[in-house]
């Protein structure tokens, strides 16, 4: 073996912690950007071709009963690939001894020849058969039943029917059919045959139209294919309720994952400065305890050339070994987080398999950042005079001590405490270069727990909306009178209010149908909503045909402005509303919402002083949900007693829970990657810490010999990681609002259309100290156990 | 009276009719790649309090083992070593660091001073350490010493700005701060130009005039003769003076 080769692997495996701390240090900035890269791809190729898979429909179209000849004829419009109807209705199933919960049942004639919205058998039997059910799996569990149970289905006149559950089924359409995601929002699923449907007093007719298009990855092919079968429905005389169209790479979904992307690649930004300086961090101390052998090699003929040779190869054998650690285990935590995520949105996981551009990303990065780190300081060696370098006066420590004396003399400390703070400053660049790695994973962590806060005050304030303890809701509208004197009746009532509510459908400016819209129509004295404005201003008691609109207005017709008109198309006729403001509410969660008064809407709906939705208020404030669910039932019970057919009675807070469900998903995935910012900042300081100690073992044996215990030199270790630790947690609390308000833009941007406004919380905060401080000991006590069990005879003979 | 705070003060009591350095059947290996060396071989010493005392030899005879032996800095391959009464076999690492600081003073070739501590606070460290002297009164010490060794002017300097021969007397002030009764010191002129080191050892000398007893490593045969009593060392054992300088070059 060649001497530089020999050389180069005695310097690799001559001291073993240093080689472990450096290949450590390189293989966690490899596996964090390795990871990013992977998970951002995995999970967006996996959702989208997952759903494509299942064939969605392009093209919704909710109505009053298609029959199948029709169907046939729109299958034959050039522009649609496949065209099949389906029977929706929403009744309750039973869930408890006097729990109902909405289930949703869709009815198609023979799910054998179905091509559209494939389903993927989980457990039991598909399809189902004449009086059988298929649950759909993601809120399967809502309900008690098990296969091979009885599902019991209240129709809506009252009367219970069993259905047996023989299946259960993930379909990753489910929510597909509302604007934006739909899922967290989606009721119970059921699959039954068009044939069960009489037998729950169902007409088995289809409700709803669903169409595959040619072009189903263009979404303007697809909008003018959906307008060409409104009008077609119009010339034969279908009333259409709304319409939702999706690409066919669309996933209900989809947009968390967008969102989880954005913050990937805002987190994989900063990931690589943070791994770029803990790489340069290492190595820059690493070459410096090199300083006097490279004074050697050059005192015997060493070139300036074959010292850099030299050193870069030893820095090429780290970074190879870091890279071949680092890329499967990149690829293992980002597959083993997919794993968690996908069914958490309802998508299916490939599996593990290479991804060749993270891979690639991580050689190169590999290749260049460690040796660009190295080259600094080999530089640097290779330059100096072999007396400087033989003489370490280049390493001298304190070289211009004048005036130093008075630092830190204040606070009169201890020599040891002394000893230490004076250690924290003593390498500037190294101590820059820690701190600027453990801020950005700080400011990381602490902004993930910020995002998380800040979603949460979202839901919170959409609580805004929803104030009514109970939101009672009947399959037909009743006198607004007589239910409030039911209701007012039962002894926890306090109040009611009887809203209007439609489903309507915009007309676009060219005059065709467009996206369906939740239309809410409170009184106009209701003191049941604390709406959030963007712009404009919120309904006047005066105003006529007035309409707030929610945010998805703003993105998906730009051009509605605040004094405006709309044309809502609702029950039929087509109305005329003054945009007078627009709300902010669940962005894309919800899809289009608006509000407007009571009267106008009831008017649009035929239902004057009638109504099938009502908000009711407890007399006891700050409802548990639990007690709102049992007032719920009560209302329930007391009601169907007077013969009024109830359709749901929910408590006011399970919404908000839905609506969080989705937004937990996300919050769960910034956890993770609070985790890994944690684990790449301690690693880095734990690094640094026993690069420092190395440095110092001759000054660790001196003080031993002066009489220093193991005690007194841990201590003084570890509070010098402890100084370095806290600095770090101020630096990076600081650096959490802006990386915060970046996130808040991420996330916001791509649920919600715009910025969420960032919450700052004082838990990540707190947390990030506590591990500080953790990490810290743990980071400097190895190093500084190391150093107290040498003996002083080794410490002075080192080096 | 108990005292209000756990500080020690010097109370060395051992039977001062035994010496205070006893050296028995010494014996150093060291396990190289090349084979075991043995260093020390069979090395008996004794010495008494207030002696000054010159282990002199050539380079790699084995003497700086020996002191490395005595002040505990390494562990004898066999025999005995007792300074002051305490067999040093008898404590862990963690004993003997604490032990050392009250028991002995070292001295360094290359002075070891701590490079971010002024020279004040170079010398008060031990006392820290070793939790000598209450704390306000520290200061006072330190300053004291330094100015015995000259350097009243330099304390509030960091080593890197005195020179190597000021460098050397705080390592002997900082080697005096815990009132130890006893020095060694590895050549601890070998860095100095022949003034600083003239001072070094007035400085041995008056210590020992005060009864203190030093141990003092050289090379240099002229230093050693100032001394009480010279210890030759050759491979790795002690020799008879007239062995010794026939040995000589």
């Amino acid at each position: 073996m060649r001497p530089r080769t020999r050389k180069v692997l005695s310097d690799f495996f001559g001291n073993p912690t240093r080689t472990v701390m450096v290949i450590a240090s390189i293989t966690v900035g490899l596996v964090a950007i390795g990871m990013i890269l992977v998970l951002r791809q995995a999970m967006v190729t996996d959702m989208m071709q997952g759903y494509a898979a299942v064939n969605p429909a392009n093209i919704q179209i909710q109505g009053v009963f298609f029959d199948q000849d029709f169907i046939n004829h729109l299958a034959r419009m050039p522009e649609i690939r496949q065209a099949e109807g389906v029977a929706i209705k929403t009744l309750r199933v039973k869930t408890g001894s006097s729990q109902l919960k909405p289930i949703k049942l869709l009815a198609s004639r023979d799910y054998a020849k179905r091509e559209i919205g494939q389903v993927k058998l989980v457990e039991g039997d598909w399809p189902p058969l004449d009086r059988e059910i298929v649950l759909e799996v993601n809120r399967a569990d809502e309900t008690p039943y098990k296969i091979g149970d009885t599902v019991l289905i209240k129709l809506t006149s009252g009367e219970i029917r069993g259905l047996k559950l023989v299946g259960i089924v993930q379909d990753q359409t489910l929510g597909s059919d509302r604007g934006g995601a739909g899922f967290f929002l989606a009721p119970i699923q059921g699959y039954i045959t068009l044939e069960t449907l009489p037998w729950l007093k169902i007409p088995d007719l289809f409700t709803t139209l669903q169409f595959t298009t040619a072009g189903g990855s263009d979404r303007a092919a697809i909008e003018a294919a959906a307008s060409s079968i409104l009008e077609e429905c119009r010339k034969n005389g279908y009333t259409t309720i709304s319409k939702a169209v999706r690409l066919s790479t669309e996933h209900p979904n989809l947009l968390y994952v967008n969102a989880m992307t954005a913050i990937l690649v805002l987190l994989g930004f900063l990931v690589l400065f943070l791994s770029a300086f803990l790489i340069i961090n290492t190595l820059s101390a690493l070459l410096n305890q090199q300083i006097e052998q490279i004074g050697v090699l050059k005192s015997f003929g060493g070139t300036r050339q074959q010292i850099i040779f030299l050193y870069l190869s030893l820095v090429l054998l780290f970074s190879v070994i870091g890279f071949v650690i680092a890329a499967p285990l990149a690829h293992l935590v980002a597959y083993w987080e997919q794993n968690l995520l996908a069914p958490q949105l309802n998508y299916s996981s490939s599996g593990f398999r290479w991804f060749l551009p993270a891979v690639l990303g991580q050689a190169l990065i590999a290749l260049i950042v460690p040796q660009a780190a190295a080259l600094i300081p080999i530089l640097h060696g290779s330059n100096l005079t072999v007396q400087q370098a033989l003489s370490g006066s280049e390493n001298a420590e304190v070289k211009n001590p004048a005036g130093r004396q008075t630092h830190l003399a204040w606070l009169h400390l201890s020599r040891p405490i002394a000893i230490s703070l004076r250690n924290v400053f003593r390498k500037r660049l190294r101590l820059i270069l820690t701190l600027v790695t453990l801020t950005l994973g700080g400011g990381m962590f602490v902004a993930t727990f910020n995002m998380r806060a800040s979603i949460a005050d979202y839901i919170a304030r959409l609580g805004n909306y929803f104030m009514a303890d109970v939101n009672l809701s009947f399959n037909r509208a009743y006198s607004i009178h007589e239910v409030e004197q039911i209701a007012r009746a039962v002894p926890e009532v306090e109040s009611i209010e009887g809203w209007a509510a439609a489903v309507g459908q915009i007309i676009t400016a060219d005059g065709h149908p467009g996206e369906a819209i939740l239309m809410e129509g409170p009184p106009e004295n209701s003191v049941l909503l604390e709406p959030i404005l963007i712009r404009g201003r919120w309904l006047d008691p005066q105003d006529e045909n007035a309409i707030v609109l929610n945010e998805v207005f703003m993105e998906l017709y730009p051009q509605v402005q605040v004094g405006d008109t709309v044309t809502i198309k609702i029950a039929g006729s087509e109305v005329r509303w003054a945009v007078v403001g627009f709300f902010q509410f669940a962005g894309k969660n919800t899809g289009l919402v608006a509000f407007t008064h009571y009267s106008p809407l009831a008017k649009a709906t035929h239902s004057f002083n009638h109504s099938t939705d009502f908000r009711i208020v407890a007399r006891k404030k700050n409802l548990t949900l639990g007690e709102q669910t049992a007032l719920a039932e009560k209302l329930e019970q007391v009601f169907t007693e007077r013969g009024y057919q109830v359709a749901e009675a929910s408590a006011g807070q399970s919404v908000l829970t839905n609506s969080a469900k989705g937004l937990n998903a996300l919050t769960g995935f910034l956890l993770f990657l609070s985790v890994l910012m944690a684990v790449v900042g301690t690693i880095g300081l734990s690094g640094t810490m026993s690069l420092n100690v190395m440095e110092r073992t001759r000054e660790i044996g001196v003080m031993r010999a002066i009489g220093a215990s193991d005690f007194e030199i841990e201590r003084m270790i570890i509070v010098e990681g402890l100084v370095v630790g806290l600095i770090s947690w101020i630096t990076g609390v600081v650096a959490a609002m802006p990386v915060s308000n970046a996130l808040a833009a991420a996330i916001g941007g791509a649920i919600f259309g715009r910025p969420i406004p960032v919450s700052f919380t004082f838990t990540g905060v707190g947390i990030w100290l506590g591990l500080m401080v953790i990490f810290t000991i743990v980071a400097s006590l190895l190093p500084a156990r190391t150093a107290s069990r040498l003996t002083i005879r080794q410490i002075l003979a080192y080096e | 009276m108990v005292p209000k705070f756990p500080y020690r003060t010097p109370d060395f009591t051992w039977d001062e009719r035994t010496p205070i350095i006893t050296v028995r059947d010494l014996n150093k290996v060291f396990t190289l790649a090349s084979g075991d060396v043995q260093v020390l071989k069979h090395v008996n010493l004794e010495m008494e309090k207030g002696e000054f005392v010159g282990i002199v030899g050539r380079s790699g005879c084995g003497k700086s083992t020996l002191v490395n032996m005595i002040t505990g800095i390494d562990h004898p391959s066999s025999g005995e070593v007792t300074v002051a009464g305490q067999p040093l076999q008898a404590l862990n690492e963690g004993k003997l660091s604490e032990w050392r600081g009250r028991t002995l003073g070292i001295v360094f070739q290359f002075f070891q001073l701590l490079p971010t501590l002024t020279l004040i606070e170079n010398v008060m460290l031990p006392m820290d350490f070793c939790r000598m002297f209450p704390p306000a009164e520290r200061e006072e010490r330190a300053r004291q010493l330094l100015a015995r060794v000259g350097l009243e002017k330099e304390a509030n300097k960091f080593p890197g700005a005195v020179s190597s021969g000021q460098q050397q007397s705080a390592a002997v002030a900082r080697a005096l701060a815990n009132d130890v009764p006893i020095l060694v010191a590895d050549e601890p002129t070998g860095n100095l130009d022949s003034r600083s080191a003239e001072e070094i050892i007035q400085l041995f000398q008056e210590l020992v005039a005060q009864g203190k007893t030093i141990l003092m490593v050289t090379h240099d045969l002229d230093l050693a003769q100032r001394t009480d009593r010279i210890i030759h060392m050759s491979d790795g054992v002690i020799v008879p003076r007239l062995i010794a300088e026939g040995a000589q070059p």
